[in-house]
């Protein structure tokens, strides 16, 4: 089986971000970057799946320039078998991603696409769905637990009113969950093992075409200080008196 | 890697400065994963246990040594053909800093990878080698190593333990004393003296018939961490684990050392790391006449100190981890002979590494603990430990004073062999104290141990000028706020050999809240 999993460079998801002076994007300077903390857990179940069975191969792919290396190399130390980098400076909202990763299974020919359900950078949660449309697949997004079959998987995904669990014939499209699995710590051996795996850079299949344009981008207003109440009575009539009850 | 000292000696930095040294910044981007993996490893696995690794609960520790193991962590720098990654000596160090979050853990793992290990990589047998080391650099087994005794710290070659040839075995009988990992170490390198009078290494199995560990000390601090006697009453122990040649055991107990002294110096980082961070947070935290108590001058300055001594620490240790790797590649190939000629090369530099390192940590812990005010006394903070923990940097591997007493008579002995000069460039106002210092006698300890002070100051200003001045930003300020403080250090001691006074030079400027800043902004070291 092949599994394709994409993983996207984004801004440490703990580091304070700042707008940049013209607001029209995020200053990264300085800033440390991580794998999509939700694109390491679709890794992980790969590499997971892997383990269980050698026959599985796994590839990630990343699009963006060559800095996006450094994600791609942490994604074969935790295991995966070999990297793609799509090299781009362009600017890519969720349709393009898509587009250009129907463009690549249809060169590649996964079984799965297994892909973080959403950024920690933009918290889009799109291109699963997208990608899933545009190859006609069929798609279990928000994955806590994933079970393979002769040719299909069995997906249990978390909603709003419980637990969901789904069978989906190969090929398909699977976006994890924060449940699914946690990522294990990156061994040393694996590390010096991934020095040696294939790295693979191609351009873009065709360029993005943005649909959506950046306008602005604002830091969340400072947290004005709170005050502390003594009793309930005073709590409740506090928020009746902003009229929030 | 950046190019470093070209064919660097020993005790060269005296006499010329290098283009260019080894720097952390010099790790590469997936040697930098593997120190994360190390610090994720301290953050997850081991932090939030540590009190119950203090109170030494049954199999913990043995469990997380394990587990360091299988991540690589337990023979990072061992070679490749024996279970280990071949990893740099100077990464390894990187490695063990950032276990050393918790001391405990550290020394434990410190020791098995360490000294309990590198006595058997630099002087075993093929067989030897291919019997234990797949062992240690896995974690399945957990090494020790056995020098000192009730009367004979320091003055390691006065042990009285003995080991006689018997038959088809050594038999061994001997005290050996504030054994770290003794409690469940599996392998112990023994030092003992055998038939010539000299001292003979001994790879001694804990199952060996008379070989037993008493109960443990009750220490001030390192709680988490086995401390105890191994007792060798009769015990027996095969022909072939004599390691290295009968008599020449003190080439192996000195080597470790050697190279342990150097890795110890990441055990003094590592926590003063942790407890700069602790401080940190709860200065930012803490509220006094309405604001923060970071925000008052004498709390930012005691940052901003902190955070220049780290630095200066970080700069000499980094760069003799890549002076011991380049003498380690000269060598290579060059078997027993060439793995002790790497591992003495920077004895003197290790040794500054070791004092300096030991005495910033104590600085920076008690500094730190004062941060936190009338809490900072109670067990409710970490803050409290990392004190008492960081102790013991100052005693082990090697007293500070003996350490003093080392480095330059070192100096001295190199010059007599033609492998130094006793003499300095001259080129800035420590270099040319120190040289003015080192033409007059310095045959008693008090005036050694402050010729010792000035070759160590002189190696932290050297390193600390020439990473500031390759890798930039705020370095520079922290360089200059180090050499300030040299400065004085240097013209104290150079007062003590000399008994003259010296006008010190103007200072450089710098801006304390500019690093202290940094500091509470990253909540950690400054760079």
């Amino acid at each position: 089986m092949k599994i394709l999993v994409p993983v996207k460079r984004v801004v440490d998801p703990f580091a304070k971000v700042r707008p940049t002076p013209d607001g029209f994007g995020i200053d990264t300077t300085g800033q440390k970057f991580e794998i999509n903390p939700f694109d390491e857990i679709a890794i992980e179940e790969a590499v997971r799946m892997r383990e269980r069975d050698p026959a599985v191969d796994v590839t990630v792919v990343s699009i963006g320039g060559p800095e996006c290396e450094e994600q791609l190399r942490k994604a074969l130390a935790i295991g995966a078998d070999r990297a793609l980098l799509i090299e781009t400076d362009r600017t890519y909202d969720p349709p393009s991603v898509a587009a250009e990763l129907a463009a690549l299974a249809a060169d590649l020919k996964p079984d799965l696409i297994l892909m973080g359900k959403q950024a920690t950078d933009d918290d889009c949660n799109q291109v699963g769905q997208m990608l899933a449309a545009k190859l006609d697949w069929p798609q279990a997004t928000f994955a806590s637990k994933i079970e393979r079959a002769e040719g299909s998987l069995t997906v249990t995904r978390e909603t709003d009113t419980g637990e969901e669990t789904l069978e989906l014939p190969l090929p398909c499209v699977v976006t994890a969950d924060l449940r699914l699995n946690e990522p294990r710590y990156i061994a040393l051996p694996g590390i010096i093992k991934a020095r040696s795996k294939p790295l693979e850079r191609r351009p873009p299949a065709a360029q993005p075409k943005p649909r959506t344009r950046l306008i602005k981008a604002e830091a969340p207003p400072p947290r004005s200080a709170g005050r502390k109440l003594a009793s309930v009575d005073e709590l409740f009539a506090a928020l009746k008196g902003k009229g929030v009850i | 890697m950046a190019s470093v000292d070209t064919a660097p000696m020993g005790c060269s930095f005296l006499t010329t400065t290098p283009a260019s040294t080894f720097a952390p910044e010099d790790f590469s981007a997936d040697e930098q994963l593997m120190v994360a993996t190390a610090e994720q490893f301290s953050r997850k696995e081991v932090l939030p246990i540590a009190e119950r690794l203090e109170k030494q609960e049954e199999g913990l520790m043995p469990a997380l040594v394990r587990k360091a193991g299988a991540l690589g962590f337990c023979g990072p720098d061992a070679p490749e053909a024996y279970g280990g990654l071949g990893l740099s000596r100077a990464l390894a160090a990187r490695l063990l800093e950032y276990l050393s979050l918790n001391p405990s853990l550290s020394v434990t793992i410190g020791v098995t990878s360490g000294i309990g290990q590198v006595g058997l990589t630099l002087f075993g047998s093929e067989e030897q080698k291919r019997q234990y080391l797949p062992r240690l650099t896995s974690g399945e087994w957990i090494g020790a190593y056995a020098l000192s005794e009730p009367n004979s710290g320091s003055d390691a070659l006065s042990a009285s333990a003995k080991a006689e040839r018997r038959g088809d075995r050594w038999v061994l009988n001997g005290t050996k004393m504030w054994i770290s990992n003794a409690k469940w170490a599996d392998l112990f390198l023994v030092m003992a003296k055998t038939g010539g009078g000299g001292l003979s290494g001994f790879l001694v199995e804990r199952g060996y018939p008379g070989v037993s560990v008493s109960r443990e000390e009750y220490k001030l601090g390192l709680k988490g961490s086995s401390t105890a006697r191994l007792v060798l009453d009769d015990a027996e122990v095969p022909l072939e684990n004599l390691l290295y040649e009968e008599g020449l055991g003190h080439q192996v107990a000195f080597n470790a050392l050697n190279l342990g002294r150097f890795k110890l110096s990441a055990m003094c980082q590592g926590p003063a790391r942790e407890a700069m961070g602790l401080a940190a947070a709860y200065s930012l935290d803490r509220k006094q006449f309405g604001q923060p108590v970071a925000s008052f001058g004498l709390i930012r300055k005691k940052f901003a100190q902190m955070a220049f001594l780290f630095y200066g620490a970080e700069s000499m240790m980094y760069r003799t981890g890549g002076l011991i790797d380049s003498a380690f590649r000269r060598e290579a190939g060059c078997g027993i002979d060439g793995n002790k000629r790497a591992a003495e090369e920077f004895s003197v530099e290790a040794s500054a590494c070791k004092v300096f390192a030991s005495e910033v940590q104590a600085f920076i812990v008690d500094e730190a603990l004062q941060c936190y005010g009338g809490y900072g006394y109670t067990e409710e903070f970490p803050i409290a430990r990392l004190y008492r923990d960081a102790r013991i940097s100052r005693i082990y591997e090697g007293t500070n004073e003996i350490s003093r007493v080392f480095m330059s008579s070192r100096w001295a002995r190199r010059t007599r062999e033609g492998r130094a000069e006793l003499r300095t460039a001259g080129d800035s106002f420590l270099s040319e104290l120190l040289g003015k210092a080192v033409a007059q006698p310095f045959d008693d300890q008090i005036r050694a141990g402050a010729i010792s002070d000035l070759m160590m100051l002189g190696f932290v200003e050297q390193s600390s000028r020439l990473r500031a001045a390759r890798c930039g930003g705020l370095q520079p300020a922290l360089y200059s706020a180090l050499l300030n403080w040299v400065n004085v250090r240097a013209a104290e001691a150079y007062q003590v050999v000399t008994g003259q006074a010296v006008s010190l030079p103007a200072p450089a400027p710098f801006d304390w809240d500019q690093i202290a800043l940094a500091v509470l902004e990253r909540k950690g070291p400054a760079v």
